[in-house]
Formats: C-alpha cells, structure tokens, sequence
C-alpha cells in the first residue's frame, strides 16, 4: 500500500483523457441547448438546460456501461477502462445539476419542502401512464452520489474491494430507476415515438454487449479438467502458446491464475493485481517486471512482489516445464514466495 | 399521512448526515491519518475534501475503525490468498 494516493492520480494522458471528456460533455450541452432553441424558440429556457443535463448524464451512462464489457471483448478499450471514474464523476455531477435544477423548477415554490413535494405532489404509484416518475430519478442520484464520493482509492482500500465492488455493482441498478425515470417521464411529456425506440436501442445494446462478455468470461473460467501427474502438476498449455512478455490466465485453485513467458523462462502467479484487482495476466513484461495492465503496477513474476520501495505481494504457484509444456501446482504460495521459472527448452532439443 | 412520513423519513436521514458532516470534519483533518498508512505519508487538501462526502455517510464504520484502534485497513483475502495462507488470514480482520 505505499504507491501513494498520488501514484494513479495524473499524468500527460489522463489530463488529455479528462480535458477530452470535459469538451464531449460541453460540446453536448451547447448543441442541445442551442439546437432547442432554434427548433422550439418558444420553449423554456429551464427545460431545455434540466433536459440537456438529464440527457447528456443518461448518453453517458451509456458509455460507461459499455466500456466494461467492450475491454473484455477487445483491449484496445482498456486505457477507458481504467479511466472510467472521472467519467462516472463526471456524470454523477450532471445527474446532480438535472436533478437540483428539476427540484427548484417544479417543487421550489410550494409550502411543503422541495424534497417533500417531489414524492408526494405526485402519489399516483398505481398508475402506469401517470406513475412519479421522477422519486425514481431521486433514488438513482443517491446510487450515483455514493459511488462517485466513494471512488478514491481510499475508499476502496477502507470498505476492501468485496464491500466497494458491491456497492460500485449498484450502477446496474440505478440504470434500471432511470429506464424508468426516463420511460415513464416520456409517456407524460410530449415526446416523439421516436424516443422511446432510442431508449429501447440503448437497453439492448448495453445488454447484448453484457452477455457476448459474460460468454468470454465463463469459456475462462470453466476451463477445467487439466491433465495432473503424479505430484498434482497440471498441464495447462504449451511453452510457446505463451507469447513471448505476455500472459496467459487459466482457471486454477479456485481463481485465475496468469503464466507469463519471458528471458527464456516461465512463471505463474496469482491473475488478481493487489490494488484493484486488475487482470496481470492481460499485462505485459516490462524490464523483467509484470506491469498490471490498468495502473502499472509492477510484480517480479519469480516472486510475485512488486520492486522495491514498493510492498505490494501476490501469490505464486509451483511451475515445472517438461517436454515443452508448462505444468502448474494448483497450492498457491504465500504471496511473495520465490519460485524457480520454469527454463523454456530451446524447440528441437528434448 | 405519507407527506408526515416521508416528512419523518428526511428528518431522520438529515439528522443522521447532521452528525456525520461534523464527525467527517474531524476525521480529515485528524483520524484520517491515523487509520490509513497511506494517508498517513501524505494527505494534501484535495485528498481530504475528495473523501470528505463519502465520510459523511459511512461515520459509523470510520467512527468504529477509529475508535478500535486499527492503523490499517483490513486486507482482502481472494482464494489464492487465502489459501495460501489460511492461518494468518484467520488472525487479521479479514472479509
Ligand atoms: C432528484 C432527482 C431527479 C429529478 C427530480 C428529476 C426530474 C426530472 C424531470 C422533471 C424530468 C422531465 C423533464 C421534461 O419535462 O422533459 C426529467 C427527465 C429526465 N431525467 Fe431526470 N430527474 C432526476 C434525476 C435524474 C438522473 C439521476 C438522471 C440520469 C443520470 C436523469 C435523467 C433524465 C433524463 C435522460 C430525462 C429525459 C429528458 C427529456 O425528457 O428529454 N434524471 N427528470
Ligand atoms: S489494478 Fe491498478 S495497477 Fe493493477
């Protein structure tokens, strides 16, 4: 844990990346408003900034959602990836601005308070066409304010990741207040057919993307029924289906486990990079070291602990390489234990 | 009858966020550095806003920390690890 709160912070790339998100985001907002106000100049200029808010944080809800399952398809998503929490900040905080601005619009003139008024101006729960759409949108910014006030990494560290994971896995239900929030809204503004198919086309795509992922994902984590010798070895590949300075994660003791080829030697360690759990065997070898594909982090692949001032461990796994296959021992080691690489044979000589 | 509850409700959850703004002040500016070892290398002005909200609403678990006397948070323990070392892992606070 001594890499430092600052260490994932910034460099040249993520300011390029925000200073990219902030211009898409103003971008949107300006052409939205401006292009209302040419199309309906008598609309009112409050509802058309409280619906390119409202629109422009759904759009990049969207995006968020979709990055996910689009890394695990192809890796060129990755750098989005591990950038995506100033996007989620990003949206939570034009959630907010649509939401306060909604408030002071229909509820902040009344006697009962604002936040009152918004769930009990409207009590038609039994009704589909006149249903209160907009406590739905409510309960959805409190989901995205406590992901987005707890996306530092102190956050993760202090609740631990199985906590933070969960609570992170609440994006996918605050999704599903805001189908509602926006369909519903629909059916009591004048909104054009057209919409509704837009809403539907955004669902699905996310959904399709979710499961062409989960089919990849479940390919790798069943692959079971490894041939084992006498002293419990698995086989789990050939040496040179591993590219050289890469990886190749298998589904061994009850997790995944990354095999990395390089200098002439094989290594295994545990897949589960220790700051967020990101997939080491997706990385690269870099000078001799693992580097976690989502934030750099470095592990020597012998002893699964990253260099020094560093303290970060992983677990290895025994390896032994024999006839030009790789054979793993299914019984981590502690983290850090020092494990001989098993020695690439040059092809053609036994 | 619902306007007295919902009425009630917000009461209670801003009386609950009430104390925990004033507990989160404290605990950037002191407990901070006492829990976490990372913090406690080094803890700037926008690190302690950035986690000021969510200390808001999580107090009871810092207040908790705090007051247990932990200096670290607790480690996570994934299969492998967990495996690997099954008796050490049973005398940390492990999850
Ligand atoms: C306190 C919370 C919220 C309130 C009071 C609220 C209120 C409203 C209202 C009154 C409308 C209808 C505007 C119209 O007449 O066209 C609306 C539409 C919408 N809201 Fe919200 N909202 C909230 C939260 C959210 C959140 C968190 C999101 C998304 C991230 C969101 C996204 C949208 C979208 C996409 C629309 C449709 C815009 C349109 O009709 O063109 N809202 N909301
Ligand atoms: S998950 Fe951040 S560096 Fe590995």
């Amino acid at each position: 844990m001594s890499h430092g709160y600052q260490f994932v912070g910034w460099n040249r790339q993520k300011k390029l990346y925000d200073l990219t998100l902030l211009g898409a985001v103003l971008s949107y907002l300006l052409l939205f408003i401006v292009g209302s106000i040419v199309l309906h100049p008598d609309a009112v200029i409050d509802m058309i900034i409280l619906r390119a808010l409202g629109t422009c944080a759904f759009v990049l809800l969207h995006v968020i959602l979709a990055i996910g399952p689009l890394a695990r398809l192809d890796r060129r998503w990755l750098p989005l990836l591990y950038n995506r929490r100033h996007m989620g900040v990003t949206m939570f905080t034009l959630a907010l601005l649509h939401g306060l601005l909604s408030l002071l619009t229909y509820h902040g003139f009344g006697d009962t308070h604002p936040l009152v008024s918004l769930f009990t101006s409207n009590t038609r729960y039994d009704s589909l066409s006149q249903f209160p759409f907009q406590p739905l949108g409510f309960f959805a910014l409190i989901l995205l304010f406590l992901m987005a006030a707890t996306s530092h990494d102190f956050w993760l560290a202090t609740l631990t990741p199985p906590i933070w994971k969960t609570l992170h896995m609440g994006v996918y239900v605050a999704y599903g207040l805001l189908l509602g929030h926006v369909g519903f809204g629909f059916l009591q503004t004048e909104t054009h057919p057209a919409l509704f198919g837009l809403l539907a086309a955004g669902c699905l795509t996310l959904l399709a993307l979710h499961l062409a992922a989960a089919g990849k994902e479940t390919k790798l984590d069943t692959q079971d029924g490894f041939q084992q010798d006498g002293e419990g070895y698995l086989k789990l590949c050939e040496v040179l289906e591993i590219p050289n300075n890469r990886g190749r994660m298998f589904f061994v003791g009850g997790d995944r486990i990354a095999v990395f080829r390089y200098d002439g030697r094989v290594s295994a360690i545990s897949n589960a990079c220790q700051h967020q759990n990101g997939p080491l065997g997706e990385g690269r070898v870099i000078d001799g070291l693992v580097t976690c594909p989502w934030h750099g982090f470095q592990y020597d692949p012998a002893t699964g602990a990253s260099p020094p001032p560093f303290t970060e461990k992983v677990p290895t796994f025994n390896l032994k390489v024999l006839n030009g296959s790789v054979w793993v021992h299914p019984n981590p080691n502690p983290p850090g234990t020092y494990v001989n690489p098993g020695l690439v044979e040059e092809p053609g000589h036994a | 009858m619902f306007e007295q509850l919902v009425n009630w409700i917000f009461v209670a959850v801003g009386g609950y966020l009430a104390l925990g703004l004033g507990f989160a002040v404290v605990f950037v500016l002191r407990g901070v550095r006492e829990l976490d070892p990372t913090a406690r290398e080094r803890a700037s002005v926008g690190f302690r806003l950035a986690i000021l909200p969510a200390s808001t609403v999580f107090w009871p678990l810092l207040l908790r920390r705090w007051l247990s006397g932990q200096h670290e948070p607790p480690e996570e323990c994934s299969p492998h690890r967990c495996a690997a070392c099954s008796a050490s892992c049973e005398q940390k606070d492990v999850v």
